[in-house]
């Protein structure tokens, strides 16, 4: 099964800003949201989590940063809210109580998904 | 947890519309689904009938004076658009408020940005009004227009728009009203209140499909030029746009499957009265409003007296980012909402819930008790989960 192309970037207006994250420079949004999605390592997530208030990722959330990961490497976007709680097997309930800053400023975040950018 | 949905995001857009709606504009489109008022042939005439009479039955449902002066546009920000760069020139002034969607604030942004004009921007209150006296001193010598919306789709107040209105005509100033979430559950008479103009979506309470809204101005707006400029089926070996109302105003081809779909909620509406629907939505908002406000860790904004308002509401849960909460809504609970800053940011300033917003219920026709109980259990859960693992 041959994998449909995944975008690597975010095209849009978010104010943009650049840091030095696990010795990389890296492009942000305006939210800390990675510019770019081919930016992300198992570092970053690392540092992201600490931003965070998380002293090491667990297994758990883990499981989670890399459900995200695949995901997206194989769609090309986030998964809906129903994918995500079928394809992780834990309510969103639960899942927000996993990472100090919830699911989308949390996981979502620290798996280096772009920042959704639906109408709100 | 149901076996449905609980389709709680109404003052976005109305779901499910009425089958007896969506029917009879299958039908009708099946049947005349042609160009309205192009070339010869009689059922381009009678589509264009058709376009006619949803104009005299919009200008009746507004209480407007001419149906040549309704004009059809996608949504209410579409209309607002029109209505906002053909209204205004070079050093005019605009009197608008904290309350209003960015369908008003970019508009004006923009034109300001632009240098066009200026414009002063009246607070609210902490019950979520603006007090006409303040709409009446931001008036200048130069004030062209004051635009307000009629219900903010943050809080849900209704607006003072016809004591506005009266007051604002004293000193010649025309009020335009962005009534996206009051057409079609609050009655409107422009006649009777002296409001100039009424930018409407068909999409909310007026139970029509998306795509479809409209202006309805009065002869207080008569110098409304043009935005865009061709081209439509009239006077067509002219290069300039016609100026003939309501063309003056529309460009290309009518969304005539939405007109139909207008044309139908109209019947629709008049056949069950409009205010029997917005009783018995404030009914389950007074249901939700109660059971909310008894959760510890919920906070309710704007919402300890809901007279004069329509049915929605805005909350969040202590320590959850609203986007989270609908999440949670959505796939643990099978209810749907709107989270964020619902596109009217300088409302989330005045609140304090700025950057991230709140989580906004808005009821519709077809919701039910249960539905509210449902939603009120929800958020119980989310708010005491909130709480043990926090």
């Amino acid at each position: 099964m041959s994998e449909p192309s995944v975008p690597q970037e975010q095209k849009g207006d978010l104010q943009q800003k650049r840091c030095i994250i696990a010795d990389t420079e890296i492009l942000l949004d305006g939210e800390g949201f990675l510019w770019h999605v081919g930016d992300w390592t198992e570092e970053i997530a690392e540092a992201l989590a600490s931003e965070l208030g998380i002293g090491k990722l667990d297994d758990a959330q883990w499981a989670v940063i890399r459900f995200l990961r695949d995901y997206y490497a194989y769609h090309g976007r986030a998964p809906m809210n129903r994918d995500l709680k079928a394809g992780l097997g834990i309510s969103l309930m639960d899942l927000e109580a996993l990472f100090p800053g919830g699911i989308r400023r949390g996981a979502r975040r620290i798996a280096g998904l772009p920042n959704p950018r639906s109408c709100t | 947890m149901t076996d449905k949905l609980i389709y709680l995001d109404n003052a976005a857009t109305t779901f499910p519309k009425p089958a007896s709606i969506l029917n009879r504009m299958v039908e009708t489109y099946g049947r005349i689904g042609v160009s309205p008022g192009r070339g010869s042939y009689d059922l381009a005439a009678e589509a264009q009938e058709l376009v006619n009479e949803t104009r005299r039955k919009t200008a009746r449902f507004f209480g407007a004076p001419d149906a040549d002066r309704v004009i059809f546009a996608s949504n209410a920000t579409d209309a607002l658009n029109t209505a906002l760069q053909g209204l205004l020139h070079p050093g005019d002034h605009v009197v608008s408020t904290r309350l209003e969607h960015n369908s008003v604030l970019r508009p004006l942004y923009h034109l300001n940005r632009k240098g066009i004009l200026g414009y002063d921007l009246v607070p609210f209150s902490a019950k979520g009004f603006v007090d006409p006296e303040n709409v009446v001193a931001a008036i200048r010598p130069n004030t062209k227009l004051v635009i307000i919306t009629h219900a903010s789709n943050v809080l849900g107040t209704i607006q003072p728009v016809q004591e506005i209105s009266r007051r604002c005509r004293e000193r010649g100033v025309p009020v335009l009203i962005d009534a996206a979430q009051t057409a079609g559950v609050i009655p409107i008479d422009m006649e009777t209140w002296q409001v100039a103009g009424v930018a409407f979506a068909g999409h909310k309470s007026m139970l029509a499909p998306t795509g479809i809204g409209g202006l309805v101005l009065d002869r207080q707006l008569e110098d409304i030029e043009t935005s865009r400029f061709g081209g439509t089926g009239i006077d067509s070996g002219s290069m300039v746009h016609t100026q003939d109302f309501p063309y003056r105003l529309e460009a290309g081809t009518l969304n005539l499957l939405g007109i139909i779909g207008l044309s139908e909620s109209l019947d629709f509406l008049e056949e069950t009265g409009i205010e029997p629907v917005h009783s018995r939505e404030m009914g389950l908002l007074e249901r939700l409003r109660d059971g909310l406000s008894e959760l510890n860790g919920v906070e309710l904004y704007c919402a300890q007296d809901l007279f004069n308002h329509v049915g929605l509401l805005t909350a969040n849960v202590r320590g959850l980012d609203p986007s989270d909460v609908g999440a949670i809504l959505d796939a643990d609970f099978d209810i749907a909402v709107r989270v964020g800053v619902h596109c009217a940011p300088l409302v989330h300033q005045s609140l304090g819930t700025s950057p991230h917003g709140s989580v906004r219920f808005s009821v519709g026709p077809f919701n039910t008790a249960d539905d509210i109980d449902c939603a009120i259990q929800a958020m119980a859960e989310i708010a005491g989960h909130a709480r043990r693992t926090r």
